[in-house]
């Protein structure tokens, strides 16, 4: 019997969880190997009681769900975060940047009762310990798979801890400061083969920061570019509230 | 130039041989002895290796770790590797049975300078898990104890739960043509041994500096200090002989992974003399 | 060595012969730059590029390649092939000749790497000349020259190219697909005369003198520390460096966890993580470490055995580094004593 394996989405528009189910290919495959116990987005039933595996997608926004994320931990061997919702906060993460009262307001209208017992919007990995990273706006379901390999074999997580230029230049991309053009991939986690500057457009940092970026030589980069600081910060805050960048 | 397409490698350094797993000993709760038998029987055959030389261990699927090898290289048919569980691929090989298939590519590197040391006096000096691969000079000597003088074998691990082939080393202690001191850092009720770090031995030890060559294997911070006791004791710096762990990939020299200062420890080392090593830059 | 002379009209003659034997893959322009790529018709190619963003190593020692397929079962290699289709690379300058040449001593030396050779013997290379731009300094390692390496070289005198014909293969392709005449004492003159010119239009002349003694000397030098604050630890130096060789090697499982592959990708030494070995030892955390041991290696590790500095001077990591750390600068900082 595959491992048990529950799929829970938290704050997020469940664009992950869509690209699990665009694995097709590999899908049946898959299924294979796990017991696919539970999947919100795909399932009417509820959530079992005991499970190996949780995949989670989105960020934190309600006391509900810090202590569902609670319990998953108790409950479950192995935690995956997938997507940048859960992994740094991602797009939710931003609203909790400014007056948050105020924005629940401007979007539901005065006195409209949604979100109870709200908090500030924040990563998974900021309330439990995750022990597998899947990052990304959305997942890219081959490294997905490659997690979901590590984690059958008892692997550990290996995220990439670079930041992207090294993996677009084996693209041949033409460099987005060449062009005068910002481009987060400078301080972006790696492990996307840098997909959307091949495809034209620059980083926006979906990703995370790169443990091993070098933030403060990032600011000069950026400073010598014609970007000043607030205005790259403001860029790296679109999914990476979370973090504390000093830059 | 041929207008081949497909080309089968014949000879590809990097294809590991497929290779049974013999026998398991649990050494301590961390550290496995695995005894492996290389399954092709010409390659078999032909496998020689000198003492200080390691292998590639490789498990499809989660990767390759460079390993020393254990065994004398008297013992043909086999070869011992001593593994201490500390990543994917060393835990894959300790959740591995015995009948199990593995890989191995190598040997690999440049080992101890057994024929300089011939005919002189020999003292090894190992801290944990160093030595797994002086065990193989160990048991070489063993072999060959006619041709080699004093002996003596210092050894120092944490605690008495972490001493390796403790087995083997408590018959040996009762020898009197090997003369061997087991010390730890920390002591139970059962330990009858030294306790202190290795350093502490050389005060109890004779050494005829002018007739000994010595081999050091330990943790990095161990180098050091032992050195400086050998150094006090009068050796020369070229005769003395430090064993690298380096992040060998390739075990060939080819990923640029084990540099060390100015040389690769897969090709170079793992066995260089403190001269050398005195030469290669964040060595010691 | 011999020489012959072939009108530059008959260029793409050239191009289309070798094309109906061969894969063409010669310059082409990216955006505002150039990339080797795949020449379908001979006016894609474009000869007067001033270098492109990979060198052509990735057409030898690719980005990510397969070096294995296996079963887990029983851990056994499925099959270990590699696809080296008869090639052309064409329009390779001086330095990326050298720095082929370079990277054979490591891969086609001791422990040859079948997978890297295949390749390199199915591949023609035809050189071209080059002029040097504001960041070339391959003038300072002789990188410039070229004398093997090759099996045509075209030296480009304007209307005409000096051919040098350096393999028997290059005899008989010239040969069979082009038009050339004999050179004359004029294109002697006019190669001389062209050499002449390339040579003289170096913006700089690096003192290199005494290098890997600088570099031990200088080990703990403070110059070190401030490359180290600046660099930003992307990698993107060894990427698009012709030289640098240096690999990871990965299993990847299939969905069905039951075969995969074994696959080698570039890797960095200024990645952290590149020192570290299992039991938790790193031996070079810092980022100083790092940008010194890319140095170090290049300048006297692969000197130590090989006699050659491994840069050929191309310039692509300086154009590449965000942080505008170069060869140039370290060179001048371990000459002077100190960073700009």
């Amino acid at each position: 019997m595959g491992a048990r394996v529950v799929v829970l989405g938290l704050a997020s528009d469940f664009g992950c969880q869509v690209q699990l189910t665009n694995i097709e290919d590999h899908l049946l495959d898959v299924l294979g190997l796990i017991d696919l116990s539970y999947w919100q987005l795909a399932s009417s039933g509820h959530m079992p009681d005991e499970y190996d595996v949780a995949l989670v997608e989105g960020a934190v926004t309600t006391d509900e769900h810090v202590e569902l994320l609670r319990k998953v931990r108790e409950t479950a061997a192995v935690v995956i975060a997938i997507g940048s919702c859960a992994v740094t906060g991602g797009i939710p993460a931003l609203a909790g940047t400014g007056d948050l009262e105020g924005r629940y307001e401007a979007v539901y209208g005065e006195g409209t009762d949604v979100a109870r017992g709200r908090t500030r919007p924040v990563a998974v990995t900021s309330v439990i310990e995750v022990d597998y990273i899947v990052p990304g706006c959305p997942i890219d379901t081959g490294e997905f798979l490659k997690v979901l390999s590590r984690v059958l074999g008892g692997l550990s997580d290996k995220p990439s801890e670079q930041p992207m230029c090294f993996a677009c230049k084996t693209r041949e991309n033409v460099c987005f400061f060449e062009k005068g053009e910002m481009c987060l991939g400078v301080v972006t986690r790696s492990g996307c083969h840098a997909r959307c500057i091949s495809l034209g457009r620059p980083c926006t940092g979906c990703r995370g920061i790169a443990p091993e970026a070098n933030l403060g030589a990032a600011r000069d980069v950026f400073e010598q570019h014609g970007f000043e600081t607030a205005r790259s910060l403001h860029a790296m805050n679109l999914y990476n509230t979370n973090e504390e960048v000093a830059l | 130039m041929t207008a081949s397409k497909n080309q089968h490698l014949a000879a590809n350094p990097y294809r590991p041989w497929p290779t049974r797993i013999t026998s398991i000993v649990d050494l301590t709760e961390n550290e496995k002895l695995f005894e492996l038998r290389i399954i092709d029987d010409e390659v078999r055959d032909t496998f020689r290796f000198d003492s200080g030389q390691f292998v590639e261990m490789s498990i499809f699927g989660v990767g390759e770790a460079p390993i020393s090898i254990s065994s004398a290289p008297s013992k043909r048919g086999f070869i011992e590797l001593c593994v201490r569980k500390a990543g994917d691929v060393t835990g894959a090989l300790h959740s591995k049975r015995c009948g199990d298939i593995i890989g191995i590519r190598g040997p690999f590197g440049r080992g101890f300078p057994i024929q300089e040391m011939k005919g002189h006096d020999v003292l090894l000096v190992a801290g944990g898990l160093g030595i797994a691969p002086l065990k193989s000079l160990i048991n070489q000597i063993h072999d060959e104890r006619h041709e080699f003088g004093k002996v003596t074998i210092l050894y120092g691990a944490r605690n008495p739960s972490e001493v390796l082939f403790r087995y083997q080393f408590d018959m040996w202690k009762h020898r009197d043509d090997f003369e061997l001191i087991l010390t730890v850092d920390e002591a139970d009720d059962s330990w009858a041994d030294e306790v202190g770090v290795v350093t502490k031995l050389f005060d109890k030890i004779e050494i005829d500096s002018a007739r000994t060559y010595s081999a050091i294997c330990g943790p990095p911070v161990m180098y050091r200090f032992v050195i400086d006791e050998m150094r006090k004791k009068g050796m020369d710096v070229d005769r003395i002989f430090v064993s690298f762990e380096r992040r060998m990939k390739c075990g060939i020299g080819k990923c640029g992974h084990c540099g060390v200062g100015h040389q690769y420890t897969c090709i170079d080392g793992p066995v260089f003399s403190y001269w050398e090593a005195m030469n290669l830059q964040e060595a010691i | 060595m011999f020489f012959r002379v072939m009108d530059q009209s008959r260029l793409p003659d050239l191009v289309r012969g070798l094309a109906e034997e061969f894969e063409v893959v010669g310059p082409v322009a990216k955006d505002d730059r150039y990339v080797f790529g795949r020449i379908e018709d001979p006016a894609d190619l474009e000869l007067h590029y001033d270098t492109t963003l990979l060198p052509p190593k990735k057409l030898f020692f690719p980005p990510e390649e397969r070096m294995m397929r296996f079963r887990v079962a029983d851990n056994e290699v499925v099959d270990d092939e590699v696809y080296a289709g008869p090639r052309v690379l064409f329009g390779v300058h001086p330095c990326d000749i050298n720095g082929l040449l370079l990277m054979d001593n490591v891969f086609m030396g001791d422990f040859e790497d079948p997978y890297y050779k295949a390749r390199r013997e199915n591949t023609v290379i035809v050189g071209v000349s080059c002029t040097p731009t504001d960041t070339c300094f391959c003038n300072a390692w002789g990188t410039d020259e070229v004398h093997w390496g090759f099996d045509i070289f075209l030296t480009d005198l304007g209307d005409r190219y000096f051919v040098s014909v350096r393999s028997v293969l290059g005899a008989e392709l010239l040969d069979r697909h082009v038009e050339t005449r004999e050179i004359g004492d004029a294109d002697t003159e006019a190669f001389q005369s062209a050499s002449r010119k390339f040579k003289g239009s170096f913006t700089e002349e690096l003192d290199t003198s005494q290098l890997p003694l600088l570099l031990d000397a200088k080990f703990d030098s403070p110059m070190w520390d401030e490359l180290g604050d600046r660099c930003l630890s992307c990698g993107a130096c060894s990427t698009v460096c012709p030289t640098c060789y240096c690999f990871d090697v990965v299993d990847r499982l299939e969905p069905d966890q039951k075969t995969g592959m074994r696959e080698r990708r570039w890797d960095s030494c200024q990645f952290v993580e590149f020192a570290a070995v299992a039991h938790g030892e790193n031996f070079r955390v810092s980022r100083a470490s790092r940008v010194k041991y890319r140095y170090y290696h290049k300048q006297w590790g692969y000197l130590s055995k090989f006699e050659r500095v491994l840069c050929v001077g191309c310039g692509r990591c300086e154009r590449a580094c965000l942080a505008k750390i170069s060869p140039r600068e370290v060179v001048k900082a371990l000459e002077t004593g100190g960073v700009q």
